[in-house]
C-alpha cells in the first residue's frame, strides 16, 4: 500500500514520505477549524431537506464548504440550478486567484495531475503553502519535497473535512428540528465572511452588497444576489478610487 | 427540489470546484487575467457571502425587520461582534446559536 503511494525507489520514497508528514504536521492546527466547519456543513445540509445519500455525495464530491453552505439557502428556496451554479461560482472566485498564485510551482505537471493539484487546494493549505515557499529558490519551484508538503497538507484537510463532514449527516437526523440548528449554517457563514472583509474598501463593497441584496430580496430567479456581488464590487473599487485621491488610503 | 435537481446540483458544484480551483493551473501558460479585474474579482466572494446572509437576518417572512423582536438579526450581529472579538468560529457560532434559541424562547 505504502509503496504504491509513496513509490518503489526507497531513496525516492523516503523523502516523499518525510515532505508528505511535514505537509500533515503543518496543516494540523487548522483541522480543528476546518472539522468543526465540516460538521455544520454536514448537519446543514440534512437540515436544509437533502437526503443522507444526496448530503454524503455533496460533501465527497463538492468538497468545497463555503459553496455548499452558500448553495443551501438557494436550494431550500428551490433557486434555479443556474443561479445555485453561478453563487457557488462567485463565492469560490477567491480560488481562482489562488490558482494563479500556485501555477508557477504545478505547471509543469499533466494536465490529469494539475486539476487533481487544483481540485484538492483548500484555503488553509493555499495560505500554508505560499508562505512557506514564496522564497525558495525558482529552481526548487515544483520539486518533489514542495510537492508532497502539499499533498500531505491536503490529505489531512480532506480526511478532517470528510470524517466531521459525514459525521454531521449521519447525527443530523437526531437533531430535532426545533432546534433551530439550519441557523448555524448562515452563522458559519457570518464566521467565515468577517475575516474576509478587511479594509474600507472591501467593508463598502460588503455593506452595499447587503443592502441591495436585502432590496432586491423580492426579485425572481435570486437575482437580487446576483446585483448585490455587481454592485458591491462597484461600490468597492469606486471606494477605493475615493479613497486613493482624498488619501485617506485604505 | 427534485431528486434529480439535486443531484445536477451535486455533479454541477462539482465541476465549478475543479474549475475554479484549477483555473490558472490549466490556463495559466496560455492567458492571464488582467490585473484591474484580479483586483475586483478579491472583492466578489465577500459580496456574495453577505448577499446570502443580509436577506436572512433582515428579513422575516419576506418583509423588513430591522427591530429587536427579530431573533436572526439579534443573534447574526451577536456572532458576528464574537468572531470580530474572538477570531474563534467555535465561539461565535456557539454564541450565535445560545442568542438565537433564548430570543425565541423569550418570544414564545
Amino acid at each position: 500500500m505504502l509503496k504504491r503511494v509513496f513509490g518503489a525507489d526507497p531513496a525516492i520514497a523516503a523523502r516523499r514520505r518525510h515532505a508528505f508528514a511535514r505537509g500533515l504536521r503543518a496543516v494540523a492546527p487548522a483541522t480543528i477549524a476546518t472539522g468543526t466547519w465540516g460538521l455544520v456543513t454536514g448537519v446543514a445540509m440534512v437540515k436544509v431537506g437533502l437526503t443522507t445519500a444526496q448530503a454524503l455525495g455533496m460533501t465527497l464530491f463538492v468538497f468545497a464548504g463555503s459553496a455548499q453552505l452558500a448553495a443551501l439557502p438557494l436550494i431550500a428556496a428551490a433557486a434555479p440550478i443556474w443561479v445555485v451554479l453561478l453563487t457557488a461560482t462567485v463565492v469560490n472566485l477567491r480560488f481562482v486567484i489562488f490558482s494563479a498564485g500556485l501555477q508557477p510551482y504545478f505547471r509543469r505537471f499533466s494536465l490529469g495531475r494539475r486539476l487533481l493539484l487544483g481540485y484538492i487546494t483548500s484555503d488553509v493549505g493555499f495560505a500554508l503553502f505560499l508562505s512557506r515557499f514564496v522564497n525558495a529558490p525558482e529552481e526548487e519551484r515544483g520539486s518533489l519535497e514542495q510537492v508532497w508538503f502539499f499533498l500531505g497538507m491536503a490529505a489531512g484537510n480532506w480526511v478532517a473535512w470528510q470524517t466531521m463532514s459525514v459525521l454531521g449527516i449521519l447525527l443530523a437526523a437526531q437533531v430535532p428540528g426545533a432546534w433551530g440548528l439550519e441557523f448555524a449554517s448562515i452563522l458559519a457563514l457570518i464566521a467565515l465572511t468577517l475575516p474576509m472583509i478587511s479594509g474600507r474598501p472591501a467593508l463598502v463593497g460588503a455593506a452595499t452588497a447587503g443592502v441591495v441584496a436585502v432590496l432586491g430580496a423580492g426579485l425572481p430567479l435570486k437575482l437580487g444576489l446576483v446585483a448585490a456581488v455587481v454592485v458591491g464590487i462597484a461600490a468597492a473599487m469606486s471606494a477605493e478610487v475615493v479613497l486613493e485621491r482624498t488619501g485617506a488610503g485604505a | 427540489m427534485s431528486d434529480l435537481a439535486i443531484w445536477i446540483i451535486v455533479v454541477g458544484l462539482t465541476l465549478v470546484t475543479v474549475a475554479t480551483r484549477s483555473a490558472f493551473l490549466v490556463l495559466g501558460d496560455r492567458f492571464k487575467l488582467p490585473e484591474r479585474v484580479q483586483h475586483g474579482l478579491r472583492y466578489a466572494p465577500a459580496c456574495a457571502l453577505v448577499g446570502l446572509i443580509a436577506p436572512e437576518l433582515a428579513l422575516a417572512d419576506g418583509t423588513l425587520a430591522l427591530s429587536l423582536a427579530n431573533p436572526k438579526l439579534i443573534a447574526g450581529f451577536a456572532a458576528g461582534a464574537i468572531m470580530l472579538a474572538t477570531r474563534s468560529m467555535i465561539a461565535a457560532m456557539a454564541v450565535g446559536m445560545l442568542a438565537f434559541t433564548a430570543l425565541r424562547l423569550l418570544a414564545a
